[in-house]
């Protein structure tokens, strides 16, 4: 990250046009100044600049941030607000303004991954206590309100046994004929979970290896941790970096030619913020992180690049599919072509929607900060999606897809919710 | 400073969320486009008239200003709160009432956002042609306080020229009616809505405007044209206005400013040109082409040296993307912008250019145009640093000759951003003082107190602006 009197330097370049207001999901639903980019960033400008006297609603308007990155790309001087923000959190945990319930979460859950998974495993067992079922969608809803999660979201089901304890992962051939890797050898993939998969949507784990085994590569899942990036956004970037390197070490170990994931957000973290966080730790370390970084792929990367998807069977028989951007995806790693070439050779017949590229209103923390304000910028993705009469909307990142599940049952919308690889 | 049982009284009137004294809040209502800080004692965002009227009231009897604010994009500083006082949010109000189909008409609430109204419009084949170029985060109400225009003015006019009527909350608390609703004619009494066009908040809160809409036109074509000198461009947009051809947009592009945007660029290599047009016709599919063959014989004539035709509507927004970023990217030249919006006559656009050119070298100073040529309002930028004094009185000199320039051949000093307060010490170069005086009248006879942004368009000293 860079340093503050850098970020200061950048927003100085800020001319107050108001042009970010247009594409900011949260200001679009809440209206205020202080809940789009530009508010934001004179906020925190100040603040770092030395004006104090910034109390509760500072905070909240930089926690109130998805980090979806719109207000970036759209800046005609180009400022990168996000990352000011990320900025400002980062400090606001240094002085320990971060609120209870996400400390619970981030330090405690992700920092032991051992007390993560007890809890989580002793949670799947018990949700029912918590959580009742509805007929509509696959999922639950929780009965009252948990510290971390909030009442009346729809949440996916803690899986019956997690992605990551599964026996018959660790080490797989293809199927197919196998394609070779740079070294001579069977292309060797390390597939990188990261807790969406692993806890909540264990199917898209289990698609991912049999499109990588049906397209030719080895597969291995070395043992790993989560991703860090939840953490990272909140600004506790302690936990991150902890966490960052103890994924390193796994898959430096694994000897594999390429890491994939098939959730955006790790991608990201794994691309550029891994980097970020370990970048001040020697020049070994930075080599180190710099060679993984250069092997990480998204999937859809993958089986659109060195790994190329063939297609099965043909004929267009799965009904109409939609497809939604994930941030992490498209503005973070550039990637939007590549799963709409995907989902082409599928049986599906392909239509967009409006606005694809419109965050989720999960990302950034904000589906935990303020799970309200998550929902009514979901709103308007459900409606979307209900515009395209789609009957499947896939996408790319699990997060993007637990919050597209509630929303749509929100909405009462009738699609169902997949990750691109699960409908290959 | 606001009285704490006037902060009370306020919440009273809106409800506790709808009213901020908090220090975050106060800071993010401080600025608009102009980029200077005057934070103020408070910011409510009301609901509707009545709580408008009420707080009005207030103001009246506590002696507080109020300032309306849309979306804080105007480059006149207009919703800046330069002596204290309460910023007046109409954020609140975004409703789109209506869009009459059998009459042509819109009913909207002034905190709509210009682009979302007329995306509206287009989905029921109608359109509202002003385009002022922040129309994507501008407000109607901002753009009916300040008179705003936009490229296509040329063909279609300015926001004028689409309100029948509005509703105003005069600055005593009246709320009132101006002109019509639906019918495009009315001339009972005082033409109430024109002067409330273009006020810029200082004569009344307009709480909804009722607007006259188009046929969406059948077809449109986008046009850039490169040249190889701003004169030859000016010829060229002398030259087609003279052939009678009335293209819906013609923009003039100068290289400082293709330098600041070829980023955006994605057609053509522009990077050897030193002037650009940004041409557009509409109107009947036969009409449109025919407009084209011709507007490319002028420009060939003029000396352009490669004209382009946008295929598709990726293109063009290609085209309008790259032009809607010139303004904010001049930054990029030089930290602090003296944004002129100046308007001659169309056959004297050639003399304004090139006397611009001569002011930047007498001066030293970096001067970028860009706007609106096809109606003779050129977006002139005066580039300087406000921390080198001596650079800054070069910049000031320089807008004053441009003024100067300006009024000797016959034009306006300012077509669109309005006066606030960045101009408002220059109005007397272009009205008389017995029109002043007038002007002063009226503001007096409908805002006896000065509680309704007080320090706008007339000549005023007033506190500094606050740098964070
Ligand atoms: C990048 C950029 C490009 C621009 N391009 C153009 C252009 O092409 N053409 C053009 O004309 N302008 C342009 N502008 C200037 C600006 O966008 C317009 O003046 C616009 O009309 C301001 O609208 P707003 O909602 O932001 O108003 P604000 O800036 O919030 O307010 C402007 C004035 O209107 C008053 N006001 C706002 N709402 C109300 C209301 N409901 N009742 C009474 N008074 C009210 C305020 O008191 C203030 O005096 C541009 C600005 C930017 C940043």
């Amino acid at each position: 990250m860079r340093g503050i009197k850098e970020l200061i330097e950048e927003a100085g370049r800020c001319v107050r046009c108001g042009a970010c207001k247009s594409v900011c999901p949260t200001y679009d639903v809440l209206r205020r100044e202080q809940s789009g980019p530009r508010g934001r960033l004179s906020l925190v400008e100040a603040s770092f600049k030395g004006e104090s006297g910034f109390g509760g609603a500072y905070l909240k308007n930089i926690k109130e941030c998805t980090l979806c990155g719109s207000c970036h790309s759209n800046c005609p001087n180009g400022v990168n607000i996000p990352e000011l923000i990320l900025a400002a959190r980062a400090e606001g945990v240094e002085k320990g303004g971060l609120s209870l319930a996400e400390s619970f979460a981030y330090r405690g859950l992700l920092h032991s991954e051992r007390f993560m998974q007890a809890a989580l495993r002793l949670a799947s067992r018990l949700q029912g206590l918590f959580l009742k079922g509805t007929a509509f969608e696959n999922g639950l809803v929780s009965r009252f309100s948990l510290p971390v999660i909030g009442g009346g979201r729809l949440l996916p089901e803690l899986a019956d046994e997690f992605f990551l304890d599964r026996s018959h992962i660790e080490e797989l051939s293809p199927s197919a004929t196998p394609v070779r890797g740079k070294k001579g050898g069977v292309l060797r993939v390390g597939f990188f979970a990261g807790c969406g998969v692993n806890y909540l949507l264990p199917d898209i784990g289990e698609a991912t290896i049999r499109v990588l085994k049906e397209s030719g590569a080895e597969v291995v899942v070395p043992q790993q941790v989560c991703c860090g990036m939840p953490a990272y956004s909140a600004g506790d970037r302690r936990t991150a970096r902890d966490l960052a390197l103890k994924n390193l070490e796994a898959f430096e170990a694994s000897g594999v030619d390429i890491i994939t994931t098939s959730c955006a957000t790790c991608g990201h973290g794994l691309k550029k913020v891994f980097a970020e966080l370990l970048s001040d730790e020697g020049l070994q370390m930075r080599s180190r992180v710099e060679r993984f970084a250069s092997m990480v792929r998204d999937i859809t990367e993958l089986l659109t690049g060195e790994l190329p998807y063939k297609g099965g069977e043909k004929g267009k028989k799965g009904g109409v599919v939609t497809y939604h951007d994930p941030c992490h995806l498209r503005r973070y790693q550039g990637i939007s072509e590549e799963p709409r070439r995907l989902l082409s050779k599928s049986v599906f017949t392909f239509k967009g929607m409006k606005h694809p590229c419109r965050c989720c209103g999960l990302g950034g923390g904000v589906g935990f900060a303020n799970y309200e304000l998550s929902m009514e910028i979901a709103k308007e993705k459900a409606s979307s999606v209900r515009a395209t009469g789609a009957d499947v909307v896939a996408t790319a990142c699990p997060g993007c897809m637990v919050q597209l599940k509630d929303a749509l049952y929100q909405s009462g919308v009738k699609a169902r919710v997949a990750h691109v690889v699960e409908l290959l | 400073m606001l009285k704490a049982t006037a902060r009370d009284e306020i919440t009273g009137i809106v409800g506790k969320g709808n009213a901020s004294f908090g220090k975050e809040e106060l800071l993010c209502y401080s600025y608009d486009a102009t980029n200077s800080l005057y934070p103020p004692d408070g910011v409510v965002f009301p609901g509707g008239p009545e709580e408008i009227s009420r707080i009005l009231r207030l103001a009246n009897t506590e002696g507080f200003p109020v300032i309306p604010r849309g979306a804080g994009t105007g480059f006149t500083g207009g919703a800046l709160a330069v002596e204290g006082g309460v910023i007046l949010s109409l954020e609140r109000l975004k409703g789109i009432r209506e869009i009459d189909t059998a009459n042509l008409t819109a009913d909207v609430e002034p905190g709509v956002i210009t682009g979302d109204l007329q995306a509206e419009a287009e989905r029921l084949g109608l359109f509202y042609p002003p385009d002022p170029t922040s129309l994507k985060f501008s407000t109607i109400g901002g753009n009916i306080a300040e008179c705003a225009g936009g490229p296509r003015a040329i063909k279609y006019g300015v926001t004028r020229d689409y309100v029948l009527g509005l509703e105003v909350v005069m600055p005593t608390g009246e709320i009132i009616t101006t002109g019509t609703k639906k019918t495009m004619k009315g001339v009972v009494g005082y033409d109430l809505t024109r002067l409330m066009v273009g006020s810029e908040g200082t004569l009344g809160v307009v709480t909804r405007a009722f607007l006259r809409l188009l046929p969406l036109p059948e077809a449109k074509r986008t046009m850039l044209v490169e040249f190889l000198s701003l004169e030859d461009a000016a010829g060229a947009v002398e030259a087609v206005i003279n052939a009678k051809v009335v293209p819906s947009t013609i923009e003039i592009i100068d290289d400082v400013c293709i330098r600041c945007v070829e980023k955006y660029a994605k057609v053509g290599g522009l990077a050897s040109v030193e002037a650009v047009l940004l041409i557009e016709v509409d109107g009947k599919e036969t009409g449109v082409q025919d407009d084209v063959a011709r507007i490319r014989r002028i420009a060939s004539e003029r000396g352009a040296k490669t004209f382009w035709v946008a295929s598709g509507r990726d293109e063009e927004k290609d085209i309008w993307n790259l032009r809607r970023a010139i303004s904010p990217s001049l930054s990029k030249v030089k930290p602090t912008k003296l944004n002129e919006d100046v308007v001659v006559p169309r056959s004297n656009l050639v003399g304004l250019i090139t006397g611009i050119e001569d002011i930047a070298s007498k001066k030293g100073v970096v001067i970028a145009s860009f706007g609106h040529a096809g109606d003779g309002n050129i977006h002139v930028n005066v580039m300087v640093d406000k921390n080198n004094a001596a650079e800054m009185q070069r910049g000031m000199d320089a807008v004053k000759d441009i003024f100067e320039l300006t009024i000797s051949l016959g034009g306006t000093i300012s077509g669109e951003h309005g006066i606030g307060i960045a101009k408002a010490s220059y109005i007397g170069m272009e009205l008389s003082a017995e029109a002043i005086e007038v002007m002063r009248g009226i503001k007096k006879a409908l805002d006896p107190n000065g509680i309704l942004n007080p320090g706008k368009i007339f000549p005023k000293a007033f506190r500094q602006p606050q740098h964070a």
